[in-house]
């Protein structure tokens, strides 16, 4: 049976043994390090993106890489799967874009504070990280019906920027809410203004947004979208 | 007891015992929040109640820890502690840095870094107290009449923890480094040294209550931390796979962290044979139980709940889910939370020399506390496991999975609630034994 200054032996060697081979891949990882998360892409601006992510203590709801709280959305793809333009509209005023939700704490960022957080979250969206977050393999299956995406009238600005982070249009868009292909065949005029302009009021609770717009903005949208079914 | 000077855990303990209090109850307003009811949102929102939360938590067992080392050490090594004043000094300090910190936390003040949250300068002030701490009894054990395994291992348990505390206070602009080091802390911590300090504890208690021979307890000891550093240093791995640093992190942390409930599953065998074995029946039984049942749950929320998500392709999906957060709470429940109430119930009969421990509030205090946690545990699974499944799996939105899981918290506020119950429980009995006094030298019914 092993003796006590055996068992301690046991015990010192094999710590030392260990922490080497940790301190060796810790020295090999900090060589690789640069090139995995572009470092050379590591601007001005995105470090005071990273102040700022620190200084508020984002990471207190929100995770990044996978680390932090579980009671807001990951944000490492969130440039990729929001757009720019949508996140510098829920940036300004966080509450406004989704009332009666779970609230983020607003902020009242300036704009270029804005622009700082955002080029953060795109530097993070691009380092290698081993292929996390994985896509859902089980997908939304009922693929978005796919058709031409023509309509009468050219695709509204705000369309562009802000609605495709959500929706398709001919199969391009996010999948947060439904495709909006054939959406004009279901809702009419009046009903689709009622509900763009404040989902909230139709739908206590929905997901969509209530998404800030000038009356001329909304007439545009619903022309579009309305166009959109004269061209299946 | 048998030095005047291990009195001064007594106000350790009762430190701790309110800190976790106010732990409880921002854990509460978290549970809440997550089941929609978020209306202090404008005035502890969910940032502030989950810095709160973890940080008392650190500090109110690192409270634990002192008062256990300022009970076990003069014992160990037959003599009053060096400095008792400077104890008392130190606890104060301690608690202000504490209190501060929360405050702190409520008006937007930290550093944002999930654990490690504690404004720059407190962080100075903690390294500079636990040096405090940590001279004081190391003055004692190196004076002291006699050296044990017990008293060493505790005693390098200590050091190192405040050593890797230094590692989470370089700042970097790479996020991938910060998180990289930042787990030099949490986890060299947690999965590390704070099982040295953990076993030296067990080992004390076991070698007290059971009677079994030193030398068998403590070579045992020797293999115990031995496998937890052998399989716990590389196994810092499993918080590598996808966050920036090579792909070889994946085999290295996934091959050693599979490893470490070895050392869980070991600490559970040793403690439960020590126990069967030990000739002298100790009179203390609320105690033993508090120690075996540690060294179980430890097992269980560490190791087998551990192993349960530390694979990296079963990480790839459950990382940063509420799966997690069900690890997290009955792996820091069983191992650390559950060793401080052990010694606490070992300690409060022989520093006031009254017999409370089969009291109704001793025996319920364990048993709805820790049904309570396992069920808190079970309602985080049951969530994060939907999390999982939706969110990642399926693709859904992730305030729509949100929405989806919210009962699920509504079980585990009732959970919590049980869980609660026990804790005050143990509080009342724990009030109930008064203050610490001289007359209890020399009193433990084991030795008479
Ligand atoms: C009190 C908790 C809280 C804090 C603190 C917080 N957020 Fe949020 N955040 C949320 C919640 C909740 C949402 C989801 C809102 C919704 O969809 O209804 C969100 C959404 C977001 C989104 C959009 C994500 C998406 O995919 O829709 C971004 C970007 C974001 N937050 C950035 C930040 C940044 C940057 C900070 C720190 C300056 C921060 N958040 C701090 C709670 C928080
Ligand atoms: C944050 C994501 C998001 C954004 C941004 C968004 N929507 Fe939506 N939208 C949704 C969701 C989710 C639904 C489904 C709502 C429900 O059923 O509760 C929806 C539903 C709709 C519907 C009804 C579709 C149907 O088939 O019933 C229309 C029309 C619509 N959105 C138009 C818009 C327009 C126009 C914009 C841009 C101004 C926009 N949405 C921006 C998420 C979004
Ligand atoms: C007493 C010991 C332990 C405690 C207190 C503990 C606690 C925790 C905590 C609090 C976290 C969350 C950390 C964060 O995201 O910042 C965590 C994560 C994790 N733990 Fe443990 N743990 C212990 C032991 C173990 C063991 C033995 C294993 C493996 C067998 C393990 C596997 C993991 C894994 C894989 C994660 C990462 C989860 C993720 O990707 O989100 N833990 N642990
Ligand atoms: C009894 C009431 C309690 C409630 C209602 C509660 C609830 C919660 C909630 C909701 C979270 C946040 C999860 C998130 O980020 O969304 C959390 C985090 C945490 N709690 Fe508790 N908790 C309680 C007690 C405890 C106790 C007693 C411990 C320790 C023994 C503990 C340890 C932790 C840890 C370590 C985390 C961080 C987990 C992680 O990051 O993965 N909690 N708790
Ligand atoms: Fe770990």
């Amino acid at each position: 049976m092993l003796s006590k200054s055996q068992a301690r032996a046991f015990f010192l060697g094999g710590t030392g043994v260990f922490s080497l081979a940790f301190l060796g891949l810790t020295y090999d990882s900090h060589k690789q390090v640069p090139k995995q998360t572009n470092e050379d892409k590591l601007t001005e601006q995105v470090i005071r993106g990273k102040k700022i992510w620190e200084k508020n203590n984002c990471m207190g709801c929100h995770t990044l890489f996978g680390e932090g709280a579980y009671y807001a959305p990951e944000l490492t793809k969130v440039v990729e799967r929001r757009g720019k333009d949508w996140m510098r509209l829920f940036l300004k005023d966080p509450q406004a874009m989704f009332p009666g939700e779970r609230k983020m704490t607003d902020y009242d960022f300036s704009d270029e504070q804005i622009e700082d957080v955002i080029a953060f979250f795109e530097w993070c969206g691009n380092v290698d990280l081993n292929g996390f977050p994985a896509k859902p393999p089980l997908g939304r299956v009922a693929a978005p019906i796919v058709t031409t995406g023509k309509s009468d009238v050219p695709q509204p600005e705000l369309f562009k920027t802000i609605c495709i982070a959500c929706h398709s249009v001919g199969g391009v868009g996010g999948i947060v809410g439904p495709a909006l292909d054939q959406v004009g065949t279901r809702i009419e005029r009046e009903p689709m203004k009622d509900w763009i302009r404040d989902p909230q009021k139709i739908k206590p609770g929905t997901p969509m947004p209530q998404i800030p717009m000038t009356p001329e903005q909304l007439d545009e949208i619903v022309d579009y979208l309305q166009g959109l079914s004269n061209n299946q | 007891m048998k030095f005047k000077t291990q009195k001064i855990a007594y106000w350790f303990f009762a430190s701790a015992l309110l800190l976790l209090v106010l732990q409880i109850v921002y854990g509460f307003i978290m549970g809440f929040a997550h089941m929609g009811y978020d209306g202090l949102h404008n005035i502890i929102p969910f940032n502030t109640a989950r810095a709160v939360h973890t940080n008392l938590l650190l500090v109110w067992l690192l409270l634990g820890f002192m008062g256990s080392a300022y009970f076990i050490i003069p014992e160990e090594a037959e003599r009053e502690l060096a400095w008792p004043k400077l104890a008392y000094v130190q606890l104060i300090s301690f608690l202000l840095v504490g209190v501060t910190a929360v405050v702190c936390y409520h008006m937007n003040i930290w550093e944002g870094r999930k654990f490690l949250e504690i404004p720059r300068p407190l962080d100075w002030l903690v390294v500079g107290n636990i040096l405090l701490f940590l001279a004081n009894i190391g003055w004692t054990i190196w004076n002291g009449k006699r050296f044990t395994t017990t008293s060493i291992v505790l005693y390098m348990g200590l050091l190192c923890a405040a050593l890797l505390y230094l590692p989470g206070m370089i700042d970097f602009d790479n996020q991938t480094l910060d998180s990289f080091y930042r787990w030099w802390v949490v986890h060299l911590w947690v999965e590390g040294v704070w099982e040295l300090i953990m076993g030296g504890i067990l080992c004390f208690l076991l070698i007290k209550l059971t009677g079994v021979d030193r030398e068998v307890v403590e070579k045992w000891l020797y293999i115990i931390v031995g496998l937890t550093f052998i399989s716990g240093i590389l196994g810092t791995g499993h918080h590598y796979y996808y966050i920036g640093v090579p792909h070889y992190w994946l085999i290295v942390g996934g091959i050693f962290s599979a490893l470490e409930p070895l050392a869980f599953l070991g600490m559970a065998m040793y403690a439960l044979a020590m126990a069967k074995k030990g000739g002298r029946k100790h009179p203390n039984k609320t105690a033993l139980t508090w120690t075996l049942g540690c060294a179980i749950m430890a097992f269980v929320g560490a190791g087998f709940l551990g192993i349960a998500h530390t694979i990296p392709q079963v990480n790839m999906w459950t990382h940063g889910t509420l799966v997690t957060a069900m690890h997290g709470h009955l792996a820091f429940w069983g191992a650390y939370a559950m060793i401080v109430f052990a010694m606490i119930a070992y300690a409060m009969p022989l520093m006031t020399g009254r017999k409370l421990w089969d009291t109704n509030a001793s025996t319920y205090g364990f048993w709805l506390s820790n049904i309570g946690m396992v069920a808190m545990t079970g309602a985080f699974a049951v969530a994060g496991i939907s999390q999982v499944v939706l969110e990642r799996r399926t693709g859904i939105d992730f305030m729509e999975v949100q929405k989806e899981i919210e009962p699920h918290f509504f079980g585990l506020v009732l959970a919590a609630g049980l869980f609660t119950i026990g804790i005050l429980l143990f509080i009342l009995n724990f009030i109930r034994y008064g203050r610490p006094t001289d007359e209890a030298l020399n009193s433990d019914p084991a030795d008479t």
